[in-house]
């Protein structure tokens, strides 16, 4: 590669970075929980975005691909370091679910929180704040959590998903499918706690 | 729009377009859902059940309420830092 040709690439390099620096550290944050080190990994995974651009073949798949160095490194380097446990392990549901499994998951949902979700008017969302609701989310389990994390806060699409967190979209869909299942009983249990749903209502719609 | 109360779900009795749409109405609401045999299906059946329907309105406002929440913001030194590292690249 020519002087010239090094440094338009750097150029498009930097420019990648910098489109996607608050997702990256973001989810630098939510991996590490400490900002020092969240800093550290978005620094070693642009450093080794740089030695191994070779190897991204579309220039557009630029944010998947530096999502998934970045988790790479983190559970390659860092994982020991995080006082949040592993719970990984949640692949039952890999290849997307089967009836049986996805009636389970529909009758899970407690049957007052699926008689007040009958009446979208009153949602108890509308009083929930986007953060309590992030929150909720960092509580799931981590393979469901990174997921929906990835889809509805930094707005990738099944296929970037998947690529970032190295599995097919059928098991993003199923994850997802779990994931927002196991939120919404987060948040409806989080609800009833502060108050959002009152106990009168409670008590109507379980008549 | 018309919509039956669905209240077979409370009984653990769930028909199979129900459990068709909730295979895929979290694909839906986040616009993955692609083949449009099912896209129209999907469509269908919320606009009849009021379960399946309340439910997909519930998960566009939990999208709504998750694109409002504040991200961490990068700190500025950490911004200086990438450019340096770059620049040094």
């Amino acid at each position: 590669m020519s002087d010239s040709e090094t440094q338009q690439c750097k150029a498009w390099f930097s420019q990648a970075v910098d489109d996607c620096m608050s997702s990256l550290y973001a989810m630098a944050m939510r991996l590490t929980n400490n900002s020092a080190d969240a800093e550290d990994l978005v620094a070693e995974a642009v450093t080794k975005a740089w030695k191994s651009l070779h190897l991204l073949q579309q220039r557009e798949r630029f944010r998947p691909w530096i999502y998934a160095i970045q988790r790479n490194l983190f559970i390659s380097q860092y994982r020991k370091k995080r006082a949040r446990p592993d719970t990984s392990s949640y692949d039952s549901l890999s290849e997307g679910c089967s009836g049986g499994e996805i009636a389970a998951l529909l009758i899970e949902q407690p049957d007052d929180f699926l008689s007040w979700w009958a009446n979208p008017e009153e949602t108890f969302v509308n009083g929930l704040l986007g953060e309590e609701i992030v929150r909720a989310l960092e509580a799931l389990p981590e393979a469901f959590r990174e997921t929906v994390i990835l889809v509805n806060l930094e707005g990738l699409a099944y296929d970037e998903a998947a690529e970032a967190l190295g599995v097919s979209p059928g098991t993003i869909r199923s994850r997802m499918n779990r994931g927002r299942t196991l939120l919404q009983k987060q948040l409806w249990l989080h609800a009833i706690d502060a108050g959002l749903v009152s106990q009168d209502r409670l008590m109507e719609s379980s008549r | 729009m018309t919509k039956h109360d669905h209240t077979d779900h409370e009984s653990g009795i769930i028909d199979s377009d129900c459990l068709e749409a909730f295979d895929h109405v979290y694909a839906y609401i986040n616009g993955e859902l692609h083949d449009e045999e099912t896209r129209a299906r999907i469509e269908h059946h919320l606009s009849h059940c009021k379960s399946c329907y309340s439910r997909a309105e519930m998960e566009r406002k939990i999208n709504e309420r998750l694109k409002m929440a504040e991200k961490p913001s990068p700190p500025e030194q950490m911004k200086k830092r990438l450019k340096d590292l770059i620049d040094g690249l």
